[in-house]
């Protein structure tokens, strides 16, 4: 048997028991300890009754042989990019620096649910011991496009003045005076350069709305919100 | 940046690639090669069938736009600039130009915060001052272009504060009454954060985040058979930890469900270098965690090892205290590795190592890890080196 596969066989079999404690304990396992009720995770394995103790859990070994199934063996799947879910942080930064207050006190304003909305958006719980989650969930994706809607009339409006949108000392609209969509803008909003395409489904989404106002901050939600949906 | 250390790496990665892919002899009219070299191209008896992953390699395409994006945020924490995305789009080289704009972004003063909040998720520590340093320390020596062994080897300013306006690291020595200190090993807030019975978590926390895998973390070159049904695999002799036979209270070398020495020949002898700091993180004259026995006493030392055992990091790397634990595990060729597996990870959106299982084979990154110890495990270099290389600027 090859190392990596005794490896991962041994890793499976530990993850399925735990070591007895002979004649001296009494189901004592770790969260027994006085004063330790706090230190155990969500994925530990629970100790049998008078004869093991509570140990970690580790990942899901039929996730990971699924996982290899699809992304093929780590030899290729590990040159790959991945899309891991947009950080917490980096969502309030793109905010910021494409005309966002996060200061706003205002309930429905965009800066108030990111500042409220970490645990949606998978943020780190780094005082229990939880990494920041790579995974998307229908929540945090839900929950990014609220963000991005409330978002879209300040982005709309902060545009022409954001350093980030400027180039050569002229800003950047997001819309012409026609209302119609701008390549420059759409690649400031995304962080890539804009397509025909890109341009094509802006603009669809603008007439197709009841207002051209309203066409304009659903097409800056929807478009921000699929860019960011991961990096 | 050094451009022929990058063309290194492509090749490198070729020729890795080959290696994978059967015969290399049959290899060698992919995309991207010269049309009219002298080789034939594959007959219809040499020719390699590809796997469906090995054409998705192949299939990639160069895309520093793409690359820039994600370099930016994972660097700077946000979005490229329009002008930095035209810059790409109008290079006559665009290579040179996203390398150059990879080296803006390193030297960001945003690449602190970036590398503070990396370092933080990383160690799964944060939410107080004392918490909060240890990625701080972390993210200073990658700023400062120091040795990320130090890591495991600082013996002052392990625990330093970071202005997130003014991107300030101030050096600050821990108190916890360590009389000299090794890095993170002995820090407060780990060992306050981590602390468990018998000091198990600190050990696993040790394992998982230097050396990037779970227990267990040695393996034997021939298991041995304890019974029909159980093998013991790590490299200690069975009875150098302890056991009720031995003079334990936990019997470590039961095999009844599983073979509990398998982990624990490791774990038990690393797991006394951190039983002498309490629940919070202060060193202790005496053993300070408690043993998961009635009355929750504290562990002896004889609940670890036997009589007449020491510490160590492995079998063949003894360790009499932590300072010496932290020396033996900088030297250890895997804990670079595992450093340097990281940061591909980080740059390629993968998920924890350890946690979600995303290994990356050591060939894939051999080019860079050779890099990041020339450099004296300089990991600013080596971020540079992973962020300009061949696979991150394919899609």
């Amino acid at each position: 048997m090859k190392p990596t596969k005794y490896i991962l066989l041994a890793f499976a079999l530990a993850s399925f028991g735990a070591c007895t404690d002979g004649d001296t304990l009494g189901g004592n396992d770790v969260d027994d300890t006085p004063g330790n009720d706090d230190i155990s995770e969500p994925d530990d394995t629970s100790g049998g009754e008078d004869n093991t103790f509570e140990h970690p859990g580790g990942p899901d070994i039929w996730d990971y042989l699924e996982r290899l199934a699809e992304e093929g063996p780590p030899e290729f799947s590990s040159r790959m990019h991945s899309c891991p879910k947009m950080t917490y942080e980096r969502i309030g930064n793109i905010l910021q620096s494409r005309g966002v207050d996060l200061n706003a006190q205002s309930d429905l304003s965009a800066g108030f649910l990111w500042r409220n909305g970490a645990p949606a958006l998978g943020a780190p719980k780094l005082e229990v011991r939880s990494r920041e989650s790579t995974e998307i969930t229908t929540a945090s994706a839900a929950k990014l496009f609220d963000i991005f809607a409330q978002a879209a009339p300040e982005i709309i409006t902060a545009m022409p003045t954001l350093a980030a949108c400027t180039v050569g000392g002229v800003g950047t609209e997001m819309f012409t005076a026609e209302g119609a969509c701008t390549i420059d803008g759409i690649a400031c909003l995304t962080g890539v350069p804009a397509t025909v395409a890109h341009l094509e489904l802006c603009n669809e989404m603008v007439n197709r709305a009841s207002t051209t106002t309203k066409g304009q901050e659903i097409a800056v939600a929807a478009l921000a919100a699929a860019a960011h949906t991961c990096e | 940046m050094n451009k022929a250390k990058t063309w290194s790496a492509a090749f490198a990665l070729l020729l890795g690639l080959s290696a994978c892919s059967g015969d290399p002899q049959t290899q060698g009219n992919g995309p991207g090669d010269d049309p009219g070299s002298v080789d034939a191209g594959p007959t219809e008896d040499a020719a390699p069938e590809l796997t469906p992953f090995e054409e998705a390699l192949e299939e990639r395409e160069y895309d520093y736009s793409a690359a820039l994006r994600i370099a930016a945020l994972r660097l700077t924490g946000d979005l490229p600039t329009l002008t930095q995305l035209k810059s790409i789009e109008t290079a006559g080289d665009q290579k040179s130009t996203y390398e150059a704009l990879v080296s803006a972004y390193i030297a960001d003063p945003r690449f602190a915060d970036t590398q503070v909040e990396f370092w933080k998720n990383t160690f799964k520590m944060g939410g107080s001052a004392e918490l909060d340093s240890a990625g701080v320390l972390a993210a200073q020596l990658v700023v400062e272009g120091r040795p990320l062994t130090e890591l495991l080897t600082a013996t002052t300013g392990t625990c330093p504060t970071y202005d997130p306006n003014t991107q300030i690291f101030t050096p600050v020595d821990c108190d916890n009454g360590v009389a000299v200190h090794a890095g993170l090993l002995t820090h407060p807030g780990m060992n306050a954060h981590f602390t468990s019975n018998m000091a198990f978590r600190r050990v696993r926390w040790v394992q998982e985040t230097f050396a990037c895998t779970a227990f267990p973390a040695e393996l034997a070159p021939e298991p041995e058979a304890l019974s029909d049904t159980a093998l013991y695999t790590a490299p200690w002799e069975f009875t150098s930890i302890s056991g009720i036979a031995n003079g334990g209270d936990i019997d470590f070398l039961d095999y009844e469900s599983v073979v509990c020495a398998n982990c624990h020949a490791t774990m038990n002898h690393m797991a006394p270098l951190f039983g002498y700091f309490d629940d919070l993180g202060i060193l202790s004259g005496e053993i300070a965690v408690p043993k998961p026995v009635d009355g929750n006493p504290p562990t002896a030392l004889i609940d670890w090892l036997p009589d007449g055992e020491t510490t160590g990091w492995r079998v063949d790397a003894p360790a009499a205290d932590l300072p010496a634990l932290g020396a033996v595990m900088s030297a250890d060729p895997r804990v670079a590795e595992c450093s340097v597996a990281r940061a591909w990870n980080w740059a390629m959106g993968k998920g924890d190592i350890v946690d979600t299982l995303a290994a990356v084979p050591q060939a894939v990154f051999e080019t860079q890890y050779n890099d990041f110890i020339a450099n004296g495990y300089d990991y600013k270099e080596l971020l540079y080196q992973v962020f300009t290389s061949d696979d991150f600027v394919q899609f």
